[in-house]
């Protein structure tokens, strides 16, 4: 426990110093910001593209629509940011060689793998929760709220793909060389998953579907359950890809 | 009793056979210095005894008990020194020494506690720097501090002064001497006159085994040499010598470079009485006169022949 309180300290100080919680937290504050007023400048952006011969009717925009922005935000950008940021999570300090020291000193690689795991968890959620709050209290302003269905759920969703995607990304880190190749063979993964949903229509299992269905569970047009189950699956995918990385870590020649 | 010991170790990196057959030991409170040319294996042994590399074959134990491959609990007697160690470049010195403590299960208040004695000792006192600043010899030091930390029983050194200025050499090598006080010193280098100014015994990897091992002394002593080096104050007096000697039945052989003359002979404490005995009949004045020391340099290359 020493050594993890210890290593999750590091990690955490690295993440302030090297100015990674700045950039998430200023990226998301700017994604709460920037999606409800898109949602309401949306009927004056598309009036000011000309287009000849055709008329743009635009419905006036709702509480929904500010979501619908919220969720395309966070699903592409935010999760390519995401990657971004955390890219060199374990690679740099294998690559760098950083970590003899404190391995020598007696620290666990099991611990390596949880520590680094859950100070960019803290970081995501954290993160996460400003651009939520921004969003929703924009939202309120803006738009006449309406009752939707699921909202946690939605919103719990998407954060549920992005602590996949950063335990997907550590396990590439282990299994790779090189500073980039876990950014790659998880960027990769995605790939298989993006194609697993649109040509093969595997959506009973595919955690892609959390960043996919936010809106419709709002407005009742996803099933539910269907959801929920994913939303265990992927718990397990993460934890299997957890116990992989820490199995793999362990053998791993420093 | 030994601290380390390195029972018929071998490994391979794919088919090249880097270690074959590799057995020492180190002594309690000795400072052992492992030698060898650039791509002997001296750190791949040292990255074995610290588990993060795995042998192919063999046995290694650490204060008696079994180092194991991956997580090794071995690692909690020793201080690891790696040849370019690498830190946290946006910590102080203080701050990655206090992650090193809590890391190692100290006390905070032991922490800093070590820390206040550490610091004055490796000159790194009341700098407030961040890492990134510093520079290796600073890097260095601290790397000392750091396996000195929870007072490891081996204290394991990788090429700790090669990349460094005589200065920082120097200061590496007292800081060494210091802690060999109160630690066992296993130290790899190439640099020979830093393993005759601290180390007590050697070992000289060579094709994969050790080529020699044993105390300094011991060592200088088999590869003694009898020979005696004079040097005149000219060339013409150095000629002259060297007909003379050439004379003497107890002379193996003599050779001459300008000024100086370096003769191998028998006995040489008694015979060279009467070399300067001819010296004194032939009225020929010296600049010096010494009987010669084999260098580890010669023995190495002697060794490694």
């Amino acid at each position: 426990m020493n050594g993890f309180t210890a290593f999750l300290r590091k990690e955490l100080l690295e993440h302030v110093r090297n100015y990674k919680v700045l950039i998430l937290l200023s990226v998301s504050a700017i994604f709460g910001m920037m999606s409800p007023l898109t949602a309401k400048m949306m009927p004056d952006i598309l009036a000011n593209v000309k287009v000849e011969g055709m008329v743009l009717k635009v419905p006036e925009p709702t509480f929904i629509d500010a979501f619908v922005q919220f969720f395309n935000n966070f699903s592409q950008m935010g999760m390519a940011i995401l990657l971004l940021v955390f890219g060199g999570l374990l690679s740099q300090d294998l690559a760098k060689g950083t970590l003899i020291i404190p391995l020598s000193k007696g620290l666990s690689r099991y611990t390596v793998i949880l520590a680094k795991y859950a100070a960019a968890l803290i970081l995501w959620t954290l993160s996460y929760v400003l651009a939520i709050t921004i969003h929703y209290g924009y939202t309120l302003y803006l738009f006449k709220p309406i009752s939707v269905g699921h909202l946690f759920f939605s919103l719990f969703c998407l954060w549920l793909f992005g602590a996949f995607l950063l335990a997907v990304l550590l396990m590439a880190s282990v299994i790779t060389r090189g500073t980039y190749g876990g950014l790659f063979v998880t960027a990769a993964g995605l790939g298989i998953l993006l194609i697993c949903q649109t040509i093969f229509r595997m959506d009973t299992f595919n955690p892609l579907k959390l960043v996919s269905e936010n809106v419709a569970l709002l407005t009742g047009k996803a099933e539910f359950d269907q959801l929920l189950n994913i939303a265990w699956i992927t718990g397990a995918l993460i934890l299997a890809a957890l116990i992989l990385a820490m199995a793999v870590f362990k053998k791993k020649s420093i | 009793m030994n601290i380390l010991e390195v029972r018929h170790i071998q490994k391979n990196f794919g088919k090249h056979p880097v270690l074959n057959d590799l057995s020492f030991s180190v002594p309690e409170h000795s400072i052992f210095g492992l030698i060898g040319k650039n791509g002997a294996g001296k750190t791949t042994a040292m990255k074995m005894i610290m588990g993060f590399l795995k042998p192919t074959g063999g046995e290694i134990r650490v204060c008696g008990e079994n180092v194991a491959y991956g997580n090794t609990a071995t690692n909690r007697f020793i201080g690891y020194l790696p040849d370019v160690p690498e830190f946290y470049g946006y910590m102080s010195a203080k701050e990655y020494l206090m992650m090193c403590g809590r890391i190692t299960g100290l006390k905070r208040l032991q922490t800093s506690k070590r820390i206040q004695e550490l610091l004055p000792l490796v000159g790194l006192d009341g700098i407030k720097r961040r890492i990134h600043s510093f520079s290796r010899g600073m890097k260095q030091r601290l790397g000392i501090a750091q396996t000195l930390l929870n007072k490891p029983k081996l204290l394991i050194c990788d090429e700790a002064t090669s990349a460094l200025d005589p200065k920082g050499r120097k200061e590496i090598l007292d800081l060494l001497s210091v802690a060999a006080d109160q630690t066992t010193v296993m130290f790899s280098t190439h640099i020979l006159s830093d393993v005759e100014r601290i180390c007590d015994s050697i070992g000289l990897l060579h094709e994969g085994k050790l080529a020699l091992h044993g105390k300094l002394s011991e060592i200088k002593n088999t590869y003694r040499k009898e020979a005696v080096r004079i040097e005149t104050l000219n060339e013409a007096q150095a000629r002259r010598l060297l007909e003379h000697l050439h004379a003497l039945s107890f002379i193996q052989s003599v050779e001459r470079s300008q000024n100086a003359v370096t003769v191998q002979l028998h006995d040489p404490q008694k015979n060279g009485l009467k070399i300067i005995d001819v010296l004194s009949d032939e009225q020929i004045p010296i600049m010096n006169y010494e009987l010669l020391e084999p260098s580890l340099e010669n023995v190495f290359l002697d060794v490694i022949k």
